[in-house]
């Protein structure tokens, strides 16, 4: 799908899959926000069917990513790296949370 | 969704709406719909190949099938065969009409589905080609709220945090309503964009501090409307003293958006200011522009007027030293 914030001229990218096995559910997607809000870069994360800003919650979790799905995580800004690092640390270490 | 559409997704979203059989074993094509108009492949039956527009849906109707039963057997399958000298996405038969063996086979051969509806062609054409501009309108999903206010679609951009659905929430209050919060879907129909909320998060919104609410619960059924045209982005941004802002209004600025250029206000955001009630003066405004009068332009004409005149007195006076 196209979309309206896909034209960075400068970014990180890397690929992200979900650990988790109920999917990227409201409270996992509540995580995501949270940590992508603490850096200053815009990132973007994108399933193949959209693309949506990682610091929106209704954003996330419309994405309705499963278990086993891959992610694409764009970012751009002073942070970009930071970010990118993190937030793949995130979805490998499951959330760090118990699944429920 | 993209540009490729497979026949057994048509199918699947369109079946009941045309009542659809399915003369082939299966619906399993060797290339996808990939544009939305359709074509009578009734020249290329007859032999002439140009122009033999292969990559659209082939509707064959009943003059197709009373050249096809004018012919021998043997002349009918050669006829037959040139359609499938190209790989089709699928043949629709209209009129619920009883097809030649031939062109079963020949499909199922060339994985071609076969289809047929029971409705006549034209009729049948013209829901066919409104379902496929729908399909394969232009579209891209963005990061706004989508309001409705006094009948003008508001599409508010801006960086996360900087507080759209907050507006979106003091708008709805005031009588407004919510189209789509934080995720905004967009799709082009000539030069008309359309902005709706993703199915599934359809009325919810994020307050930060409150977390997750729905407006039609809070609101009610008032508080919310499916789809809205997209009249004017109002783009938030951080209020910077610095800054050349707006201050007169004479010019236009555009945002373009899937190609069609949509008005755009930058409205600087700082604690205490109502945006609420700027915005209500936007719709209304762009109400008037709509209807022809303009108040920045008005307010030009009359300075320039009153300068003009109080000219022609000066020159007047100028010599007469009565």
């Amino acid at each position: 799908m196209e979309c309206l914030f896909n034209t960075f001229s400068q970014m990180v990218t890397g690929t992200v899959k979900v650990l988790n096995e109920n999917g990227i559910h409201l409270r996992l997607a509540g995580e995501l926000v949270k940590a992508a809000s603490r850096f200053e870069s815009r990132i973007t994360i994108a399933s193949d069917e959209q693309q949506v800003d990682a610091k929106s919650i209704l954003g996330v979790a419309g994405l309705g990513a499963e278990f086993g799905v891959e992610l694409l995580i764009q970012a751009t800004g002073n942070d970009e790296n930071e970010a990118l690092a993190f937030l793949k640390q995130l979805f490998e270490n499951k959330f760090a949370i118990k699944d429920d | 969704m993209g540009n490729e559409y497979s026949t057994e997704e048509f199918y699947k979203e369109t079946y009941e709406e045309f009542d659809f059989d399915i003369l082939t074993t299966g619906l399993t094509s060797k290339v996808p719909i990939t544009v939305p108009d359709i074509h009578r492949p009734a020249f290329a039956l007859t032999g002439f190949m140009e122009n033999y527009l292969y990559q659209r849906i082939q509707i064959i109707g009943e003059t197709e099938l009373l050249y096809l039963r004018s012919l021998s057997p043997k002349q009918q399958k050669e006829a037959i065969q040139r359609l499938f000298t190209k790989p089709l996405p699928c043949i629709i038969i209209t009129k619920g009409l009883e097809v030649p063996n031939d062109l079963i086979s020949l499909a199922e051969e060339h994985a071609v589905p076969v289809i047929r509806t029971p409705l006549s062609t034209t009729p049948f054409i013209h829901s066919l080609t409104g379902h496929l501009e729908t399909v394969f309108a232009p579209r891209a999903t963005t990061h706004g709220s989508l309001v409705d206010v006094y009948g003008v679609g508001l599409l508010f951009m801006g960086k996360s945090g900087i507080g759209k659905s907050e507006i979106a929430l003091d708008l709805v209050e005031r009588g407004h309503r919510l189209v789509a919060d934080d995720v905004v879907e967009i799709t082009r129909h000539g030069d008309v964009l359309i902005g709706r909320g993703q199915e599934h998060l359809r009325h919810f919104m994020e307050i930060r501090g409150l977390g997750i609410i729905n407006v039609m619960d809070v609101f009610g059924i008032r508080a919310g409307r499916i789809q809205k045209r997209i009249e004017v982005v109002v783009q938030l941004e951080v209020w910077d003293p610095k800054r050349d802002w707006d201050r007169l209004g004479l010019d236009e600025h555009y945002m373009e958006i899937l190609g069609v250029n949509v008005r755009q206000l930058i409205i600087p955001v700082y604690p205490g200011k109502n945006i609420t009630v700027i915005s209500e003066a936007i719709a209304l405004n762009h109400m008037l522009k709509v209807y022809g009068i303009d108040a920045a332009k008005r307010l030009d004409k009359q300075l320039v007027d009153m300068m003009e005149s109080d000219k022609k007195t000066r020159r007047y006076l100028k010599y007469d030293t009565e």
